[in-house]
């Protein structure tokens, strides 16, 4: 069985600035990973590499055994089955929707694979229903909420069904309702051939969204375990920049420790 | 400077929506080729921002206010190409959203701004920049000067536009039915509002951006070759024959000014005006008194059957009015020896190996 | 001027901007006759209406074709109201502006001479006026409700099946979604401004404040292109652009379509 992603000594650059450097990852099909870092540590970069929106300087990736290329990608129907196969939901929606509907949104996927049209009307409106967005088919973009946003950029892109997903901080800037929402989407395909890479620095959605855990330090991989070995480890998540400590103090007890937001907490006083 | 309805007639709104079209076929053909499918959301974008630019209210130097195009910036960064492109997607949606320039006179709008906008200032920005490094005071400077210089080429254009309407396109009791305002009037009314606010206000802007971004993202100043924006290398060229289309251009659009001049050339006489007493009168008059022949000389009667020109008196007969002939017969002088150039061209170059940039 | 009058004034006017495509919105979703017809018909209607009023030389046709365009709009659903304030007033402004000095300049038969200055009308320059306000008036009104009365993508689908080249279409789709974005990023980046400053800006700083704010939007718009660009190649753009579907046109059209000829063409020659 290949790889579904295979990245051996991979380094890119850009504007100067090594993002990535000699970085190497295994990704098995079905895999569910949560990319870690802070920000700036590279988890964008590396998914626009998985993407092969971008190409490495140095090193290799392959995608089921075949290596990216530009010149691969230069070749119609590879490109047309590489870009069905893999789908990235970009942190920014507003990027990601430049159709004029909503409508248009989702079914330019669907149209750049060139399917035959009655398909693509009947997979749009699934997909619609399925992100319970059919009501705002006819909506401008910028008419939508951020939720909706996300919601109509997860459609745009589960509507070709993709076997890998890769999802740039899918919670961020979210309130907590439309962050569930999107959570749960991810976990109803755990268990599934979808293989599911999400970066984010919300710990809190790890362990529901990821089997395996992958953190990111200033371009390179300074963990790959289970989500829970990585999340009790607060030296490593201090390190990574995922938590911080800070002075606070209640019931005039003053102390600091490690804790990373937004989590509630409550503390009884010592 | 945005041209409404109703200012210029059906011919001239006719002819700019040809040059404005020509002007946007050429630049999507060579932006295809220099940034191929960046081409559509950078061309997209870059309007965008030129509309949010002509909405700045700008502060200008002696207290008034003033409103700048983003034609100069644009066609720094983007080349003249894509500024054409750029521009006048904004004046489109200008138009069309807003209300803001006419329909019919788009073509008008887009050809003034764009078109001409775009090529006076890129072509004053790298004249006056030279070899210059991209972070120099020099840059400012020449982008503060091409901003001047291309709001009020587009000023001049569009009062010449204006100012040949009421010669051109009159009823019968003689009502200017268009623009009702000579050249005379139309250029200056129109070049004071630019030469003092409008000019300052697009070369202030354009400087303010050139100098900000020397410190904030330099890479968008090293123009359209840029490998860490731009992926493919550009061939956009100032190239020399684009000048010279622009000077038959230009100078096309002011030939009913040879209306303006009254009388006949000296020694261009025919055997019509020789033989009229009326205008014998005159050509003493222009010949200090020297006497003429009493009737003209034998050499200029023989010879003057020999060609019937096709135009006499630069119009066909089913042209009533003077100065529209005028035009007409510029504009076809023009085309035919245009069209022979560009046929000659294609005949010489085909012979030639193909020598293709990489 | 005030402190930062002129960031109020630019915000106010991108406000304004922002409020008006709204608006319209609105009156696209309404039904009316415009709006019932297939937005091609529609657009080369209007187009052929604009194009006799341009070519039309006598007063009384131009003033036929605008009644036609205030019936057209009020068939429509538009306001009457809301066209009197944006858009007569705005027109009667600025070319009744431009139009008063032909009625004193233009040579010919003296219609009124003012009995405390040296001035007088000539009735060319009377009549000139009215040609410069009439047909701006009308041309304005019909594109107005034309764009009232159909959503921009309609608008630009209809471009589209007009054989408007694809890139073209796609830019104009492209520019109008994003432009309400950079507009918003904008309004806020000044709005924030105006609240962290204290005291008085020079006319220099305002400057600079300006060509600071520009250069930043102009690097966002820039990098968000890029983005677009990427979001585009990793849904399988290679190029080429897809239309989802194409409407058929009813009789309703075909009619709608003879109308605007018809009406068009007697104008224009009756107007000759």
């Amino acid at each position: 069985m290949p790889l579904a992603f295979d990245l051996q000594n991979v380094s890119f650059a850009y504007e100067g600035v090594n993002a990535i450097r000699s970085l190497s990852l295994q990704i098995e099909r079905g895999d569910r990973i949560a990319l870690l870092g802070a920000n700036g540590s590279g988890k964008s970069t590396l998914l626009k590499l998985l993407d092969a929106l971008c190409f490495p300087a140095r090193g290799q990736i392959t995608f089921l055994g075949v290596p990216l290329t530009q010149e691969l990608l230069r070749n119609d129907s590879a490109a047309i089955e590489f870009r069905r196969r893999v789908g990235l939901v970009f942190q920014n929606p507003d990027a990601q929707l430049f159709n004029s509907t909503v409508l248009d949104e989702v079914a330019f996927g669907p149209l750049q694979m060139e399917w035959p049209k009655e398909e693509i009307v009947r997979r749009v409106n699934d997909t619609l229903e399925f992100m319970g967005i059919s009501h705002l088919r006819e909506r401008s973009p910028y008419r939508l909420s951020g939720g909706e946003k996300k919601r109509v950029a997860l459609a745009s892109v589960v509507v070709l069904d993709p076997d890998v997903l890769l999802l740039d901080e899918p919670t961020a800037t979210l309130d907590p309702t439309t962050a569930s929402q999107v959570v749960d989407l991810i976990h109803q395909w755990k268990g599934t051939v979808k293989t599911i890479v999400t970066a984010t620095h919300q710990l809190d959605i790890v362990e529901d969204i990821a089997d395996r855990a992958v953190v990111l330090e200033k371009g390179t991989i300074i963990a790959d375990a289970s989500p829970s070995e990585i999340l009790s480890n607060s030296e490593l998540l201090l390190r990574a920049n995922l938590t911080h400590a800070h002075r606070h103090s209640h019931g005039g007890v003053t102390h600091s420790h490690p804790h990373s937001h937004p989590h509630a907490h409550s503390h009884e006083p010592e | 400077m945005h041209i409404p309805d109703g200012y210029l007639s059906p011919s001239t709104c006719a002819v700019l929506y040809g040059l404005a079209a020509t002007g946007w076929y050429a630049a999507l053909k060579r932006i295809k080729r220099a940034f191929s499918m960046r081409t559509i959301p950078l061309i997209a974008v870059f309007a965008s921002f030129s509309f949010l630019v002509m909405m700045f209210n700008l502060p200008l130097p002696g207290g008034t206010t003033g409103h700048a195009v983003g034609v100069t910036i644009a066609a720094i960064v983007l080349g003249p190409w894509g500024s054409i492109l750029a521009v006048s997607i904004a004046l489109a949606i200008q138009a069309l959203l807003f209300g803001d320039g006419g329909i019919t006179t788009f073509g008008a709008n887009a050809f003034n701004m764009a078109v001409v906008g775009s090529f006076v200032a890129y072509g004053t920005y790298r004249l006056i920049s030279g070899s210059s490094e991209v972070i120099s005071r020099q840059r400012v400077i020449a982008a503060a000067i091409a901003g001047y210089a291309c709001v009020n080429a587009a000023a001049l254009i569009t009062a010449v536009e204006f100012g040949i309407q009421p010669a051109l396109f009159h009823d019968q009791q003689g009502t200017p039915l268009y623009a009702p305002y000579p050249l005379h009037i139309a250029i200056p009314a129109m070049m004071i509002g630019h030469l003092t606010i409008a000019g300052l206000a697009e070369g202030t802007i354009s400087a303010g951006i050139v100098s900000y971004l020397q410190h904030a993202d330099v890479a968008l100043l090293r123009g359209p070759q840029t490998p860490s924006h731009f992926e493919e290398r550009a061939t956009v060229a100032f190239t020399n024959p684009t000048r010279y289309w622009l000077v038959i251009v230009s100078l096309l659009l002011l030939t009913p000014l040879g209306i303006l001049a009254a009388g006949t050339a000296w020694g261009e006489w025919s055997t019509e005006e020789m033989s009229n007493t009326y205008s014998r009168d005159q050509i003493a008059e222009a010949s200090k008194g020297a006497p003429l022949p009493a009737s003209p000389p034998a050499g200029i009667r023989k010879l003057s059957t020999v060609w019937t020109a096709p135009f006499p008196d630069y119009a066909p007969r089913f042209i009533k009015s003077q100065s529209f002939g005028y035009l007409m017969s510029a504009m076809f002088g023009v085309g035919v020896l245009a069209g022979l150039t560009l046929i000659s061209k294609s005949i010489v170059l085909r012979r030639r190996p193909q020598g293709r940039r990489p | 001027m005030t402190q930062l009058s002129f960031v109020a004034s630019t915000i106010r006017g991108f406000t304004a901007a922002l409020s008006r495509a709204l608006a319209s919105e609105q009156v696209a979703a309404r039904s009316g006759l415009l709006q019932n017809i297939d937005p091609r018909v529609s657009l080369i209607g209007s187009l052929s209406l604009a194009v006799a009023v341009i070519v039309s030389r006598r007063l009384t046709v131009i003033l036929a074709l605008f009644a036609l365009s205030v019936l057209i709009a009020l068939l429509s659903g538009v306001q009457i109201g809301s066209l009197a304030k944006r858009v007569w007033l705005v027109v009667f402004a600025f070319t009744g502006l431009i139009a008063v000095p032909a009625l004193f300049v233009t040579p010919g038969e003296t219609l009124f001479t003012f009995s405390w200055a040296p001035l007088s009308i000539s009735k060319p320059g009377l009549r000139t006026a009215a040609f410069l306000l009439l047909r701006a008036e009308t041309a304005v009104t019909m594109m107005t409700v034309l764009v009232l009365c159909t959503s921009w993508n309609r608008l630009l689908k209809a471009l589209r099946m007009l054989r408007v080249p694809a890139e073209i279409v796609t830019m104009l789709t492209m520019t109008h979604r994003y432009l309400f974005l950079l507009i918003e990023t904008a309004e806020q980046m000044f709005e924030a401004r105006q609240s962290r400053t204290v005291g008085h800006l020079s006319g220099h700083e305002h400057r600079k404040l300006m060509s600071s704010a520009a250069g930043v939007l102009l690097s966002k718009s820039v990098s968000l292109s890029e983005e677009i660009y990427m979001a585009m190649i990793s849904r399988g753009f290679r190029g080429e652009i897809y239309l989802l579907s194409e409407s058929r046109l009813q009789p309703v059209d075909y009619l709608a379509m003879a109308g605007f000829l018809a009406v068009s063409l007697s104008a224009v020659w009756l107007g000759r």
